[in-house]
């Protein structure tokens, strides 16, 4: 008895890590690109610099996972914040004003130098996550402060913020021609400059969470904040942290698609990837109501969820017919994950062995 | 006196929120009848009811799947999917009536199988209808890439037909107005309206309805041992759901006479924004069917204010609805917040505690307000940018439609005569089109002329009378003010003896479909007037 339960407790370790499943999704998603995409997977080195598919899942990837790694956090605390996606184009807009406030004139004029800008590219970052970290701000003090549940209380600002975003940029889609800008989505240092920013958004947000105290205060306000309350854990304060930090991901995210695409669309930065990223939290295996949480399993989500587009993008689906494929693949995920099919299964495993 | 009041106010504490929104909207549509002319139109108010009738129904379904403490944000998926599956139907030359039975047949097995993920499988609300929304959307997209039209006969007379309100057209008459009139979509959705109504509140199935929902999922655990039929209704909540969201796109391609895969993007806000606008608690339980009649008229009023104030863009419609949908769950956390805290017995001391606490938090949220404002405002205006003056077009006065030129351009043998105005560039420009092929044009400074084929002429002609029904009801004419970035159309068309003159403002969802295209073979033949820099 003894001896068999030492391999099965190994194999279990694995099964019940938080990046397996995600992975295996991942992987598999993977090895359909390998069997049915030829040259997937090739990777092109043009002048020191990595190209190719797989790197472009990276790459486009990137603002996807810098919102899952706010969204984890917030997720934990049982909440969720619709806004991200209103809180990116707000960045976008503020950011593509500072460079060029031609819009404000309500003219459109094409810049030629691509090394004019209106501001220095420091006052255009730091402005544009200020702005965001307000909208953070605003949220955490209809979460936390007025006691609004907090599905409600981002919609408000989902609602109103791609409004607000119109407000800044006097409703035009700002053209964006400073060349230093476009380097945070399109540069490459041997990988896409994109990639680095998540990088250090991750480690710090790792460390700040996992060798500080803040990851098991986040956890314990996300499990039962009432006994967190009584261990003399304060539960505002954790979400004033947790949804600010989650508003500035999102202007950074918000900072890196509008110079990708060298445009702040206020109608279009940002549109629909709320829902991605709480997916791609879901994906990774974070309950909706809170607790424990893994931010890399996060990061592995978004990954899934961007390696299923990309793939599809390589079959030849049409962009917005992909959302029908997204949507049966995200069932699937989460049926999963569900408490029911996983019982239903571990069911059937007893069974087994009771034969 | 007051102690009545104040009695009165804490008996029928359920309605404060109802009659709040009702108050709202009447007084919002009074401001917008005392400032401006148009409004006091009987047509323009009867138009909230013909531009919401789809918000109307689908607020409905969404108004109970919010009571039972649940949220459906598939309907503009399925409202989209409905208008691209009947509109590709209809060309194919399918029955209209079993078109429109096969779409609700599909809304309600949509709505169902979404039903049984969240009973069933206990798949969170959210997701299980976000990847509903996202399936029927993408497949619009394998159905038709395209704007499909709908021109089957039995669906325009239902979308065209004008219900007249019996006494108010003697009225119309004696002020010059054309008679006011309403569609049948909104007759549709009035019958739905009465019919929730009934069955929330005087059946079995009503009272489960608020049984389950409410207290943080608590009262649905308390319905169950009640012996309630939780599942049973749930189900039945999503399915009715799925029913009026294809019926709501059903009255959308009503309106808009064709089906895309876009349309009614972002219409699962509205909706859910003009249920809690109307007083339903987010979290269930408590709420009533008709006050989201008032937050659909809250909405509508708003949209239409913002029209007629005309100054400001369009975008100052989601400002305003999120801040009323702010101030609504607001009132609702207030109200929800004494009646938990009237139970608990609270010392002096703790509600002075309470009371500091209090103070603080309106201290920070009035600080935030402020510089969010600060912010937004030194960004679009001042402050930062110096040399960013005042917007030009802010400054942009929309000028009159020159109709005795026209009139006179037409008396010397022009056979189409258009003037158009405002737009984002502020423009003012009067074409001319003579049957030999010339065209003139003149924006009161620059003058251009231009030669097309006369058989080009006539050919349009023949095609804007004859397809797009020129001087037939089917093109009317509805001339509000123009919003800062839309344009405004003045067509004068004198063709075989007949002669109308029609005036429509873009943006305005009743612009009928004809006059659009009418409007796109006139433009195909007109020269292009350079604006000055």
């Amino acid at each position: 008895m003894k001896k068999s339960a030492i391999p099965s407790f190994a194999w279990k370790n694995i099964t019940e890590s938080r990046l397996f499943f995600p992975l295996v999704a991942l992987s598999l998603i993977l090895l359909f690109d390998f069997i049915f995409i030829p040259g997937f997977f090739a990777i092109e080195n043009r002048e020191g610099n990595l190209h190719g598919s797989l790197i472009d899942i990276f790459r486009n990837g990137s603002t996807v996972m810098l919102l899952a790694i706010g969204m984890t956090l917030v997720i934990a605390t049982g909440g969720v914040d619709l806004s991200v996606g209103a809180t990116m184009a707000i960045a976008a807009s503020m950011a593509g004003i500072l460079m060029n406030p031609s819009a404000l004139k309500n003219e459109v004029f094409f810049v030629t130098d691509p090394y004019y800008t209106f501001q220095p590219l420091w006052v255009v970052i730091v402005a544009a996550l200020i702005v965001a970290l307000i909208c953070g701000l605003w949220n955490v003090v209809l979460v936390a402060y007025m006691r609004i549940q907090p599905m409600v209380a981002t919609l408000i600002l989902m609602i109103s913020g791609r409004g607000i975003a119109q407000l800044i940029t006097n409703g035009l889609r700002v053209q964006i021609t400073y060349r230093p800008y476009a380097f945070l989505g399109q540069g490459w240092i041997v990988l896409p400059f994109s990639l680095y920013i998540v990088a250090i958004v991750l480690t710090i947000t790792w460390i700040m969470t996992r060798k500080t105290a803040i990851g098991m205060f986040i956890e314990s306000v996300g499990i039962n904040f009432r006994s967190s309350f009584f261990s003399g854990i304060d539960e505002k304060k954790i979400k004033l942290l947790v949804y600010t930090f989650c508003g500035f991901c999102a202007g950074i995210a918000g900072l890196v698609a509008s110079s990708n695409v060298r445009t702040s669309d206020a109608n279009n930065i940002g549109l629909t990837t709320e829902l991605d990223a709480i997916l791609a939290v879901v994906i990774g295996g974070t309950s909706m109501s809170g607790g424990r949480f893994s931010l890399l399993a996060s990061i592995v989500g978004a990954l899934v969820m961007q390696a299923i587009t990309q793939s599809m993008y390589a079959i030849g689906v049409p962009a917005f017919a992909l959302q029908a494929i997204k949507a049966v693949v995200v069932i699937f995920v989460i049926l999963l994950f569900s408490e029911q099919v996983r019982g239903f299964a571990r069911g059937l495993t007893a069974q087994k062995k009771e034969v | 006196m007051l102690q009545q009041i104040s009695n009165f106010f804490s008996k029928n504490r359920n309605f404060i929120p109802l009659m709040s929104t009702a108050v709202l909207a009447l007084a919002a549509y009074g401001i917008g009848a005392y400032f401006f002319v148009g409004m006091r139109n009987p047509q323009v108010f009867f138009n909230l009811f013909r531009n919401s009738s789809f918000l109307l129904i689908s607020g409905i379904g969404m108004t109970f799947v919010i009571l039972t403490g649940g949220i459906d944000l598939s309907v503009s998926g399925v409202v989209a999917l409905t208008t691209v599956a009947s509109a590709v139907l209809l060309r194919e030359g399918w029955n209209p009536w079993s078109v429109i039975l096969l779409m609700l047949a599909m809304g309600m097995t949509l709505g169902a199988i979404m039903g049984s993920f969240i009973v069933y499988l206990k798949v969170q609300p959210f997701i299980a209808t976000l990847a509903g929304m996202w399936f029927a959307r993408g497949m619009c997209f394998f159905i038709s890439d395209n704007v499909v039209a709908i021109d089957d006969h039995i669906f325009q007379i239902l979308g065209k037909t004008k219900i007249l309100i019996p006494g108010l057209t003697e009225l119309a008459a004696l002020q010059g107005n054309p008679a006011p009139y309403i569609s049948i979509p909104v007759i549709v959705a009035f019958t739905l309206l009465i019919v929730v109504i009934y069955v929330a509140h005087y059946t079995r199935f009503g009272r489960t309805v608020y049984a389950i929902g409410g207290n943080e999922g608590r009262n649905e655990q308390s319905a169950r041992l009640m012996g309630l039929p939780v599942n049973r209704t749930k189900m039945l909540v999503y399915t009715f759901n799925g029913f009026c969201s294809a019926l709501a796109g059903l009255s959308f391609s009503l309106f808009v006479a064709s089906g895309h895969g876009l349309y009614a993007s972002g219409f699962e806000l509205d909706v859910i924004a003009s249920v809690v606008i109307g007083g339903t608690m987010l979290s269930g339980g408590s709420g009533y069917v008709f006050g989201t009649f008032f937050g659909v008229l809250v909405l509508a009023v708003t949209q239409a204010l913002i029209q007629f104030i005309g100054t400001l863009s369009s975008w100052w419609t989601k400002i305003v609805i999120g801040i009323l949908t702010l101030i609504f769950i607001g009132v609702q956390t207030i109200l929800a917040n004494r009646k938990s805290g009237r139970q608990g017995t609270q010392t002096t001391q703790e509600l002075l505690v309470v009371r500091r606490k209090r103070q603080r938090l309106a201290l920070g949220l009035g600080t935030i307000v402020v510089l969010a404002v600060v912010a937004i405002l030194s960004a679009s205006q001042f402050g930062w940018f110096s040399f960013a003056e005042t917007p030009a077009a802010a400054q942009c006065v929309i000028k009159p439609f020159r109709e005795e030129e026209a009139a006179s351009l037409i008396k010397d043998g022009a056979v189409i005569v258009y003037n158009r105005t405002a737009g984002p560039l502020c423009v003012d420009e009067l074409f001319a089109i003579y049957p030999d092929g010339r065209v003139l044009g003149n924006d009161g400074v620059n003058k251009v002329e231009k030669q097309v084929d006369p058989a080009e002429v006539e050919q349009n002609l023949a095609k804007i009378v004859g397809e797009y029904k020129w001087f037939t009801g089917a093109i009317y004419g509805e001339y509000l003010t123009p919003c800062r970035q839309c344009f405004a159309h003045y067509v004068s068309i004198s063709y075989e003896g007949q002669e109308k003159i029609v005036s429509q403002v873009d943006g305005t969802a009743s612009m009928p479909l004809g006059y659009t295209l009418t409007l796109a073979v006139i433009r195909s033949m007109l020269p292009e007037i350079n604006p000055a820099p």
